[in-house]
């Protein structure tokens, strides 16, 4: 099967500004592939380097060396991001807009036509719970509100691959619980989704297969069930010895 | 909240304000610079008289429709060569730098930009000459005046168009009560006033009180400063010597014609002019005559 | 286009949903009628004073709008982190570019057309004529001027950090163009030979904003200026407007945001 996400070798430095060239390692030779249906978790303590990777994906940063590539289109390429879906972690919309004027917008930008995309704002509006509230200006929604609204535009245009960087992270129980729900959804309509999280439990519940970051590197990567069996313990304490955190010191 | 767009806005008007400034700042700089010789004394000066004497700028400005020198047209120039408002005031007509006028500031266009830029602002030099056109400039010279009460070459302007071009006596005898209060001793308001009443009221009685009241005053001031203006004394004593020649006082109006010759770059035509008087009133006095050379 | 014109949308949204055009506007048309108001020598048609001050008002608004609501586009994305879900989208960082001037020019448009009408009011209510031809080239000439001002405050908001320093830098500049460019040449001749020369370069390279200053001709009613001269001037501001979005892109294109 072709990889609908791939990353070869990656990358990636910043210029720390503070003295003079010197450049802060972020992102270390990085492979990984990423299969369509699969729910694929990215997994790392925080300044692993998880929201970097996903920055270069989406063209934010460029890659010092590498290459990542997105059905097979170099992530260079806007047309990349026509089929995807992207929720980043920490992020506020358009305050002055209700949330059916942004999903509007992100519409047409997608060139969604009219008719198509009054039916997608119903449904995903519909999902994520905010149909009540849609025609309110987003500065009046609370927190876990205005995640779900990021939600609701990573998947305006019905997308075949989903980037959700740490999708729980500031939610309470019933919030991450619902985002798990709608993750699993997805996946039974035969999406993609490459989530990055540190929260483990949720991993274990819904992730085909994960990859551990560390400082940049990747430290292990396959089928939850194949690490358990590797490391013969579960996932968190697998996690924990592959980053070197040893609990009896 | 638009507060730091509402701080550019108060920039901005601080800047244009500055900017506008700059030029009657230039000219009364030097202009003021010439009297007191303190450069201190102007910057730190009554920063009210500065503004004033911008607004009397923006009235000559208006005078020319927008068609004016910058600084820079001045500096190229060397100097401010039109008449501010106040130095005409016996009727913008006879500018003594017509000519220069004519020619205009601008010089022949330098460089592309230059010469497109022409399209742009006043290029042309006119004068408000259409009926009632000359109102435009009141309100500056009002403001000019609420700023600085003391300038009295103001009033003197700003009688002199509404009494003249824009049939607005009653107005202009009150703007001129007004400086008069402002300046009790001011023989230029004095005189304009007797204009007012010896020209549109056709009161010689009043013009002729008003007037002798600004020859008593001139020569107060004269008897204490070494070095008057005798540009008003002489239209004062014209003025009377007409007023009384009118009214069948030919001795007074000599009295006066002879006081003028003393002070008057033209003394030989006064002269001529007193002696057209005595033989207008030699007849009755026959008998004196002879005896007075 | 259709992104830009999206992205252009939402700049107008805002523009309209943010109380600073309403302020500056209620704020020029008081103090116009206050001027208004005010008695000269018992003469009510005097007007051009009130043309002069009304146009100043409008002049120092439409600057304050555009450099204020342009300098903010960009660097409001990056801090808001609203340019994240954005760029993920299929966009180019050129069509963004596009957009936010897009936005920004046509909301100035709205603005001015607001400005211009309330001043046709208050002239035409002294004059009790309608100089159609002149207010109309003043308008279109002005927002020609702001397409140059908006891109240069766009090029400014991705070369300098903080918004509040690139609206106060395009702002000195704008103003010291105003004021300055016309007479720059003159300045020249006055300098010994190096920097005769690099003024005069100046010169010719700056944008002469003031050209596009058409108020003395409008306040003291001067015939309307050839049409082709203004077409001439629409060139010349769309050809620097060009340049400096130009810029923009080069800066912006490869520009890290994270
Ligand atoms: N803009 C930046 N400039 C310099 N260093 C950065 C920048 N963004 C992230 N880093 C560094 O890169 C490393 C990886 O960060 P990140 O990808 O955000 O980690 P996470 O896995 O928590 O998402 C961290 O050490 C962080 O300090
Ligand atoms: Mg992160």
């Amino acid at each position: 099967m072709k990889p609908i996400l791939k990353i070869q070798d990656l990358v990636v430095e910043y210029r720390t500004h503070e003295f003079g060239q010197k450049v802060k390692l972020a992102v270390n030779r990085l492979s990984l592939e990423v299969f369509p249906g699969e729910i694929f978790g990215f997994l790392g303590p925080n300044g692993a380097g998880k929201t970097t990777t996903m920055n270069v994906l989406l063209g934010f940063v460029p890659a010092s060396r590498g290459a990542a590539y997105i059905f097979n289109v170099n992530v260079r390429e806007p047309i990349a991001r026509q089929r995807i879906g992207y929720l980043p972690e920490l992020t506020y919309y358009y305050k002055f807009l209700t949330a059916e004027e942004l999903l509007r917008f992100y519409a047409r930008i997608f060139r969604i036509p009219a008719a198509e995309a009054d039916r997608r704002i119903d449904e995903v509006l519909k999902l994520v719970e905010l149909d009540a509230v849609r025609k309110r200006p987003i500065k009046t929604y609370s927190k876990g509100m205005q995640q779900r609204v990021g939600l609701a535009q990573a998947l305006i245009n019905n997308p075949d691959l989903l980037i959700l960087d740490e999708p729980t992270s500031g939610l309470d129980p019933i919030g991450r619980m619902k985002v798990r729900q709608i993750i699993q959804r997805l996946k039974s309509q035969g999406k993609t989704v490459f989530f990055s999280s540190h929260e483990l439990g949720e991993v274990e519940t819904v992730c085909d297969r994960v990859a551990i970051l560390h400082q940049g590197e990747l430290r292990a990567m396959g089928r939850v069930s194949d690490l358990e069996e590797k490391y013969k313990c579960n996932l968190e304490q697998a996690f924990l010895k592959v980053v070197g955190y040893e609990p009896g010191l | 909240m638009p507060a730091p767009s509402l701080l550019f806005g108060l920039l901005c008007s601080v800047c244009f304000t500055l900017a506008t400034w700059l030029q009657p700042w230039h000219q009364s700089w030097a202009g003021s610079r010439a009297q007191s010789g303190s450069l201190l004394n102007v910057v730190m000066g009554d920063s009210r008289q500065l503004l004033a004497n911008h607004f009397l700028v923006k009235a000559d400005v208006y005078f020319h429709s927008g068609y004016y020198p910058s600084i820079f047209d001045q500096v190229t120039r060397g100097a401010p060569h039109m008449a501010t408002a106040k130095d005409d005031h016996d009727g913008k007509e006879d500018h003594d730098h017509e000519a220069n006028e004519e020619s205009g500031f601008l010089q022949p266009p330098r460089d592309w930009i230059d010469r497109f830029s022409r399209h742009f602002y006043p290029s042309r030099h006119t004068h408000l000459e259409k009926p009632g056109e000359a109102r435009e400039i009141l309100p500056w010279l009002r403001i000019a005046a609420d700023l600085d009460p003391h300038n009295v070459g103001t009033y003197s302007v700003a009688a002199y168009w509404l009494r003249q071009h824009l049939n607005k006596v009653d107005e202009a005898e009150q703007f001129l009560r007004e400086g008069w209060r402002a300046n009790p001793d001011s023989y230029e308001i004095l005189f304009e006033l007797g204009r007012v009443f010896d020209e549109n009221r056709n009161d010689p009685e009043r013009a002729r009180n008003v007037w002798e009241l600004g020859l008593r005053k001139w020569h107060e001031q004269s008897a204490r400063h070494a070095r008057q203006d005798n540009f008003v004394l002489e239209q004062t004593l014209t003025q009377l010597a007409r007023l009384e020649e009118r009214e069948g006082n030919l001795p007074k109006a000599v009295s006066y014609l002879e006081e003028l010759k003393t002070v008057s770059p033209l003394p030989d035509t006064i002269q001529l002019q007193i002696n057209e008087l005595k033989q207008k009133a030699a007849p009755p006095s026959a008998v004196k005559g002879p005896k007075s050379p | 286009m259709n992104n830009a014109l999206a992205i252009a949308s939402v700049v107008v949204k805002e523009l309209y949903r943010r109380k600073d055009f309403y302020v500056l506007f209620v704020l020029t048309a008081l103090i116009t009628l206050l001027m208004g108001s005010l008695n000269f020598f018992n003469d009510d048609k005097i007007v051009r004073y009130l043309k002069e001050i009304c146009l100043l008002l409008i002049w120092i608004s439409a600057l304050t709008i555009a450099v204020g609501t342009t300098a903010r586009q960009i660097p409001a994305e990056r801090e808001n982190r609203t340019i994240f879900p954005l760029l993920a989208k299929p966009i180019s960082r050129g069509q963004l570019v596009a957009g936010k001037f897009l936005g920004c020019w046509l909301a100035c448009g709205l603005v001015l057309i607001v400005f211009y009408l309330f001043f046709g009011v208050i002239s035409a209510s002294r004059e009790h004529q309608w100089a159609a031809a002149s207010y109309f080239q003043a308008l279109w000439l002005h927002w020609w001027m702001l397409a140059v001002v908006v891109a240069m405050a766009l090029l400014g908001s991705v070369v300098f950090a903080a918004p509040s320093s690139n609206a106060t830098i395009c702002l000195v500049v704008i103003l010291g163009i105003l004021l300055m460019g016309r007479h720059l040449n003159q300045v020249a001749l006055q300098l010994a030979e190096p920097m005769n020369t690099v003024v005069y370069a100046i010169y010719f390279a700056l944008p002469h904003l003031e050209l596009f200053d058409v108020r003395d001709l409008v306040v003291h009613n001067w015939d309307p200026i050839n049409w082709l001269v203004c077409g001439g001037a629409t060139l010349y501001a769309a050809a620097y407007a060009v340049f400096f979005l130009f810029a923009t892109w080069l800066v912006f294109r490869r520009q890290p945001l994270a």
